[in-house]
């Protein structure tokens, strides 16, 4: 009996080995504290996928500088005094005088603005439409200053020195939990992004602060308020975290956005952009042996920062009460029902990682249940998002036909029970243990998913997550599901969005609620009648079609009580033309 | 069936080489400029798609082995698509490309075909595109001869499941309701029409009407025309023995009937009227407005290609070093995205387009400064500067088109299916590197008018017209607008006059 358990255990090693991959990383920390990640990796030659990550988001802002890490973000392209500058002192001195106007302007907004806000004179405190006579010189005075500055800066440098040497997909991104920089480089110019990086990590010169500004306004017009749930979805991140900052996106609040200061700035780069507070990751074609002795020098003289990055001290209060957020919007309707959970490698965050893929996919229950089966969702999912400091779970559903937000919500409910009430069966466990599998192979098939995935563990909380997720995951048991569906899932720790299509943005719903084959067949006749003139004919169609509903199929009826329905309309309309004739 | 060619080239081992070479470089000390920095040399010449290319009794197929995970990652791609729909059939294609995947095989039904495709974590997927189709397969090496037996029922005899189909055409006219409400989603369908015409396979959209057709009959009928030996190329990477995997492809592939090949799509006959043009979508007070200043572009193969390519880097598709994006965003911050694009098509002249999103009083002014660019890009020669960075750009990420052996191999079958002549790669970084300031300047004057643009602005038109504050530019410089109904998002018809929204 003994033996034969050996051998099942020592079976079961292996097949777990044989499927478990393992991606080698170097890792490497400088004396300043800057940790290194390091993936030498042939498979795609001639070509060094780059990057470095501040372990800095929004979650590290707080009110009156919400947005700052992404606004750092789009400044940290502008150059140094090397880069993107013919004249150093003209350029520090237009600086200087455009942030003393800036602040001037800031004191009379902040004073004499906003307490005309306040008292309901202006709508908008800084609207230049608003603006005082003091406050349209001081910013005409900006405005000539930054003319003025253009002279001497030689425009995006920083840029043209990388694309004169082959760099490609240079870009960044902020999040909640970190600010990534990132570039292609050709195998034999790592060295070019040592130097390019480091002096920009040593040096950074934030010049067109101000044009820079009204690119993120812009960015936020765009990404939020032109979507059509932009900013709706924005609001219910909101309602969700209630004390955690994870309560404001990363773009921050416009009113924030125009109220940074260069003190603000200046303190912000000490605290978190300093080598204490980075990780770089280098995947592809390169040589360890020639790389890091580059490291070392370049990013080695980076100075450790005065201070160590502050902890993130607030942590969400435990909900109380069911809340909802009740929109609408131009738009599909649609529902979200969230609820908090745990944060990124957290012991529960496996379990309901396989909940959601279980619920997933095209044999997932969500698509079986809602899509195919009661056929009131067009799309279904469930998400997880596990940040660094807190996570959530989510379902979301957009509906078919004439269903409502309410039904999708209702079946996502029962869905739950079923979770909470039966374990997951063997097989859809398996099923999503091998898919587990398998994406753990696809996702090291480039150098930049590679790059990304490292960045983004290390600067969740550890980037060996990378390769023990996979067996964390493999390792979750039908018993596991069944205990995280009994413990998150309360109506007080729920949280539901709820949209609805605005008033006179939807399209003519009687005809779409049809069937695709009998739609193009009314629309046929409808046609066919469009070309009749004559009331008396059309009166006789009608009668025709109402005295032969009864002996119809039941599924043909609606769409004749369409036609007949629209084709009275029409009567009524040619009768009032006569009338008014 | 013979193997052509079993050569696996070295490039790895040349870029490790250039590497070591350059370790007399090691950064001893951090010198003040990058331009004092000196790079060791990158040989690299692209490697040719026959080195990779095998015959399968007339039927190409292009592998490229590796061995670094336990993955197979297999394509057949096959000439055909949208093009091939009949007018009153239009969508067709796509909900083929979506059909053949999700109903089953005439062996097997749609639901164990999904379940087994799922528990052996196989990512399978079919597209029918505008003129081009594909079916996929990835899975673990372990679950390829299972998975492969599955895809090619599938491939060869779909299913098309009368149930799964009624799903399916539900969603799409869940999907229509939706076609105005981004501003994106407005704007790009309706540059196409007025570029290609209404009636151009780029350009037309499905409706009611021709989804309310599909069934059955119309998909097996396109199915037979695009998916058989005749218009297919076949591509492989991943964790395979090429003698074995051709083995496979070939018993797999025995019997399956050669049709007829299609042929080229065809090119429109519109002629794209030029004029200031607006539409609106389902949100009325949109912020910004979503503009594309737009004409008919070039033929891929058109001798002034990549002399325009390298223009219109210059001009707006260069990104932060482009004098659009220079000029729009970093000095006016009037929009997050300003670039221009050269889109050319392989069988007719594509599309030369502008594009941004500014707050709705500087959309003039934007418009105004791309013009401006447009036509100092005609009248005044490049300086050398821009012309040799844009160009080294070119020539110095070359070598990543043929990095990733998938990015590879998309390039070889593209190639063979537009028939491309395969010395094009050899030769491409020369023909970069000939373009002098002359015919940066000879091709924007030919390939640039701009009397024959055309501007076409999505969003509010009375918060837009005026222009901004100060005066800088309004629309009515434009010429005179045209406003474009919206189109009914399930019939497509267009849907009642404008109504402004007040002073």
């Amino acid at each position: 009996m003994r033996e034969l358990l050996l051998a099942l255990t020592v079976a079961a090693l292996l097949g777990a080995t044989s499927a478990a991959q393992n991606l080698e990383v170097r890792e490497l920390v400088l004396d300043n504290g800057m940790t290194w990640l390091l993936v030498p990796r042939t498979e795609e030659p001639n070509t060094v996928s780059a990057g470095w990550v501040a372990k800095v988001g929004s979650v590290d802002e707080r009110p009156g500088i919400t947005g700052i890490s992404h606004f750092f973000e789009h400044m940290m392209f502008k150059g140094t005094t090397t880069i993107g500058t013919r004249d150093p002192a003209a350029d520090a001195e237009l600086m200087d005088r455009q942030h003393a106007v800036k602040a001037r302007i800031n004191e009379l907004v902040w004073g004499q603005q906003y307490d005309r806000y306040k008292r309901g004179e202006i709508d908008d405190p800084w609207d230049p439409e608003n603006d005082t006579a003091e406050l349209r010189e001081l910013r005409a005075e900006l405005g000539e200053l930054m003319e003025a500055h253009r002279e001497t800066i030689v425009k995006n440098e920083f840029d043209s020195i990388y694309t004169n040497e082959g760099g490609s997909g240079m870009n960044a991104f902020t999040s909640e939990d970190m600010t990534f920089y990132f570039i292609n480089v050709p195998s034999n110019k790592f060295e070019l992004w040592c130097w390019m990086e480091s002096d920009r990590l040593d040096d950074s010169v934030f010049r067109e602060f101000y044009a820079e500004r009204d690119v993120v306004h812009e960015e936020r017009r765009m990404r939020l308020e032109s979507s059509p749930t932009g900013e709706l979805d924005e609001q219910f991140d909101a309602m969700f975290w209630m004390s955690s900052p994870y309560s404001w996106s990363p773009i921050g609040w416009p009113s924030d956005l125009n109220s940074y200061t260069r003190e603000d700035f200046d303190a912000y780069f000490d605290v978190y952009y300093r080598p204490n507070n980075l990780v770089g990751v280098v995947v592809g074609d390169f040589d360890p042996d020639v790389a890091v002795p580059m490291i070392e020098s370049y990013f080695g003289r980076l100075e450790r920062g005065p201070v160590t990055p502050p902890p993130v001290v607030t942590t969400e209060m435990p909900q109380v009460a069911e809340r909802r957020m009740i929109g609408d919007c131009e738009c599909q309707p649609q529902v979200e029902v969230r609820y908090h959970t745990v944060p990124f490698n957290h012991a529960d965050s496996f379990p309901l990682e396989i909940m959601a893929e279980v619920l997933n996919g095209r044999t997932g229950r969500l698509y079986k249940g809602l899509v195919e089966g009661a056929e009131i969702a067009s799309s279904a999912r469930a998400g997880t998002d596990h940040r660094k400091h807190a996570g959530y779970f989510s379902f979301s559903a957009r509906v078919k036909g004439d269903a409502g937000p309410d039904e999708l919500e209702a079946a996502w409910y029962d869905e739950l029970q079923r979770l909470q009430d039966e374990p997951v069966s063997p097989e859809e466990l398996e099923k999503v243990q091998n898919q587990v599998a398998a994406d753990s192979f696809r996702s090291l098939q480039s150098n930049g998913f590679i790059r990304l995935q490292l960045g983004f563990f290390a600067a969740s909380g550890g980037w060996r997550y990378i390769n023990e997720a996979p067996g964390r995951l493999r390792a979750v048991t039908v018993d596991d599901i069944q205990r995280v569906a009994n413990t998150y899932f309360d109506r007080t720790n729920r949280n539901v969005a709820s949209y609805t299509r605005r008033a006179g943005s939807a399209p003519d719903d009687g005809l779409a609620s049809l069937p695709p084959e009998a739609q193009a067949q009314v629309k046929m006749m409808l046609q066919q009648f469009e070309q009749l003139q004559d009331v008396a004919q059309l009166e006789e169609i009608v009668g025709r079609i109402e005295s032969g509903l009864s002996s119809m199929p039941e599924q043909k009826r609606p769409a004749m009580d369409y036609v007949v329905e629209k084709t009275k309309e029409r009567i009524e309309r040619l009768r009032s033309e006569e009338s008014e004739g | 069936m013979r193997l052509m060619h079993t050569k696996i080239p070295m490039i790895a081992c040349r870029t490790l080489c250039a590497l070591f070479m350059g370790l007399g470089f090691a950064a001893a000390q951090v010198p003040d400029h990058p331009d004092e920095l000196q790079f060791p040399r990158l040989d690299f010449e692209p490697p040719m798609s026959a080195e990779f290319l095998h015959d399968l009794d007339g039927i190409p197929v292009y592998l490229a082995p590796s061995s670094e995970w336990p993955l197979i990652d297999l394509t057949f791609t096959f000439k055909g698509g949208a093009f091939l729909e009949e007018p009153d059939e239009v969508g067709l294609g796509s909900s083929l490309g979506v059909m053949m995947r999700r109903g089953g095989s005439a062996r097997t039904s749609a639901e164990e075909l999904d379940e087994r495709f799922d528990f052996l974590a196989a990512n399978v997927s079919t597209t029918v595109g505008s003129d081009r189709s594909s079916a996929s397969l990835n899975c673990l090496e372990s679950n390829f001869s299972e998975a492969f037996g599955l895809f090619m029922e599938m491939v060869r005899e779909p299913g098309f499941d009368a149930e799964r189909l009624r799903v399916h055409l539900d969603e799409r006219v869940e999907a229509f309701r939706q076609r105005n409400d981004n501003p994106m989603s407005v704007a790009f369908p309706r540059m196409q029409r007025l570029v290609y015409g209404d009636d151009h396979y780029l350009a037309r959209e499905p409706t009611l009407d021709t989804v309310g057709a599909i069934d059955g009959d119309s998909l097996r009928a396109l199915h037979r025309r695009i998916f058989h030996p005749g218009n297919l190329v076949i591509s492989a990477t991943g964790d395979f023995q090429p003698a074995q995997l051709l083995d496979a492809l070939r018993s797999a592939l025995d019997g399956w009937q050669v049709g007829e090949s299609v042929g080229d799509p065809p090119a429109p006959v519109h002629v794209t009227k030029s004029g200031l043009y607006h539409t609106e979508t389902s949100q009325k007070d949109l912020p910004q407005g979503t503009t594309m200043i737009f004409a008919r572009g070039i033929q891929r193969d058109h001798p002034d290609a990549i002399a325009l390519t390298v223009m219109n880097d210059i001009l707006g598709g260069g990104g932060f070093t482009s004098r659009v994006t220079n000029r729009v965003r970093s000095d006016e911050g009037l929009a997050y995205t300003a670039v221009t694009l050269m889109r050319p098509q392989v069988y007719f002249p594509g599309i030369f387009a502008g594009f941004y999103q500014s707050k709705n009083p500087t959309v003039a002014l934007a418009a105004k400064i791309i013009m401006e660019e447009i036509e100092r890009i005609r009248s005044e020669q490049v300086t050398a500067e821009e012309l040799e960075r844009t160009k080294n750009g070119f020539i110095e990420q070359f070598p990543q088109r043929f990095a990733s052996k998938s990015g590879m191999l998309s390039t070889f079958v593209s190639d063979h299916l537009t028939g491309r002549d395969p010395n094009y790669w050899r030769t491409y970084r020369e023909k970069v590197a000939a373009v002098d300031q002359g015919d940066v300047q000879r091709v924007a004057r030919e390939h640039l008018d701009p009397t024959n643009m055309s501007i076409l602005v999505v969003g509010d038109w009375d918060a837009i017209e005026g222009g901004d504050l100060e005066g800088r530019a309004n629309m009515s410089e434009f010429g005179e607008v045209e406003h474009l109904p919206m189109l009914d998002p399930l019939t497509r018809e267009p849907e009642g006059e404008r109504t402004p929204t007040g002073p």
